[in-house]
This record gives C-alpha cells, structure tokens and sequence, in this order.
C-alpha cells in the first residue's frame, strides 16, 4: 500500500474491526437464540480487542506506557470475557433446566 | 498489505457465518475460524504474547465451552425466525453503522505506523513487556480482575448446582 509490503495502515485494521463489530451486533438483532446472540457479543469484544492492538502498534514509538497500554488492555479483556461466558453459560443452563428453550423472545417474565 | 487481505476476508466470511449459519455448532465453528484469524492479525500487528492467549484462552477454552453447553443442552435448529421486515431493518442498521464506522476511520489522515520504531519498542508484544504495564499502571484492573475471577467462579457454581428436593428453601443454596 503505502511504501513498502508490509506496512498497513492502522485504518485499515480498524475498518476490518468496524465490520466486525457490525456483523456481531447485527447478529444479536436478528438471532432468537440466547446462546446465538451470546457468540455474536464474543464477536463484538474481539472485534474491540482488534481495534485495540491495532492503535498499540500505531503508537508503540511514542513509549513502553503507550504502546503497551492497548495490549494489557486486551488481556484484562480476555480474563473478563472468559469470567462473563462461565457466568453467562450458567445462566442459560440454567434456563433451559426450567424452560427446556433458549429463545430469548419467551423469556419475558421479568419485563415491568 | 496481501496477507491482510487474505485475512481480512476469512475473518469476515467466518462472521458472516456467525450470523447466517442454522446450526449453532456451526456457527460455533465459524467463529472459531473468525478467533484463529484474529489471532493471525495480532501476530502482524507484534502481539504475539496475545496471539498466543489468543489462541489458548478463546479459541481453546471458551469456544470448547460453548460447544460443550450447545451439545450438551442438544440446542438444534431455530425454528421460528423473526419477522422478515425487522430482518431486513437489522441488516440495513447494520450496513449504515459499518458505512459510518468505515468514513469514520478513513476520515482521518491516513495513520502509516512506523514499522521499524514499533518492532524495535514493542518487541514482538513480549509477556515481559506486558508484565510491566500489567503489574505497573494496571495494578488496580489487575487485581479487580482477580476478584472477578473468584466471583464468576463462584457464580457459576451456585448457578448450576442442582438443589435435592429435602433441602428446603432454595434461597439458602447458593451459600454452600
């Protein structure tokens, strides 16, 4: 692209997060199924994390603090996803133990 | 800027799988394939501490639970779809916010990273470096997440545990 083979520019990257993250969250608006929609956020967060070490790499000249920021960043995400899928896959068996479906439009019991 | 694109398209065709697929083991699966990808393009961008986390904790662990649940829960087709014009309106939401994401990142001067000044700083996003952000400025999200850790864990087995019909009251059995 831009002087040289190997170098691409971090819009590019944060484009193909962008896209992502979009294909993600239209799969949470159109899918029925609790644990659908759960991989379609899993989609989502790694499409930030992308972003995220993308931006590292941009400014990893401007100091060990900047540059590293955006990777730690993504490692505290990965240990919160990791933690937010056991509780979340708890809930859904849960669910279906007493419900026998993972339809999210039928779980309407605790609207107001 | 070829094996980006290369990547870039299997990342997107396995999120589109994602989102079409019938089946949720393959769509599962397709995810898998879009995680591997990710984590391909976090070697190209000097991560390789996270590439390789990358490829243990999700595309290992977490992807290997959620098939786990979705064999385990014998979750099979969806039968009902939803209403075709609230379809077509999420994909078009969909198209309008990546068009605006796209301008928005493009909009900007382009940003050519230095590839030499960030190899030589990042060196190749070492646990090392990671370390020392990770046990300097992030200390505080560190230790929170240790307690996350706990607390998830601890949830997921009072969450899942089965209550034997003598115990009485379920309220007192998430305590155990």
């Amino acid at each position: 692209m831009l002087g040289g083979v190997d170098v691409v520019a971090t819009e590019a990257y944060v484009a193909l997060s962008a896209v992502l993250f979009t294909i993600g969250a239209v799969g949470v608006l159109t899918r029925r199924s609790a644990i659908m929609i759960f991989l379609c956020v899993e989609l989502m967060l790694n499409a930030a994390n992308l972003a995220l070490v993308a931006y590292a790499y941009r400014w990893a000249g401007s100091g060990l603090l900047t540059g590293m920021s955006g990777q730690t960043a993504v490692f505290i995400i990965l240990a919160v996803a990791a933690a937010e899928v056991a509780i979340g896959l708890g809930i859904l068996v849960a669910i279906f133990r007493k419900r026998a479906s993972t339809d999210v439009d039928a779980l309407s019991e605790v609207r107001l | 800027m070829v094996t980006f694109s290369i990547l870039a398209a299997i990342s997107v065709l396995g999120a589109l799988g994602v989102v079409l697929l019938r089946q949720p083991i393959h769509a599962a699966l397709s995810l898998v394939g879009t995680l591997l990808t990710i984590a391909v393009l976090f070697v190209t961008l000097q991560a390789h501490f996270l590439a390789a986390i990358q490829v243990i904790v999700y595309a290992g662990a977490i992807m290997v639970l959620f098939l786990f649940v979705i064999m385990l829960l014998n979750i099979g087709q969806q039968r009902k779809e939803i209403a075709p014009s609230l379809r077509w309106g999420a994909y078009a939401v969909g198209l309008i916010a990546a068009a605006g994401l796209i301008v928005g990142a493009f909009n900007d001067p382009s940003q050519v990273p230095d590839a030499a000044l960030a190899s030589e700083a990042l060196r190749g996003g070492s646990a090392e470096l990671i370390a020392e952000t990770l046990f300097g400025e992030f200390m505080l999200a560190f230790q929170l997440v240790g307690v996350l850790l706990l607390t998830g864990m601890v949830g997921a087995v009072a969450l899942v545990q089965r209550r034997s019909p003598t115990e009485g009251a379920p309220q007192d059995a998430g305590g155990r």
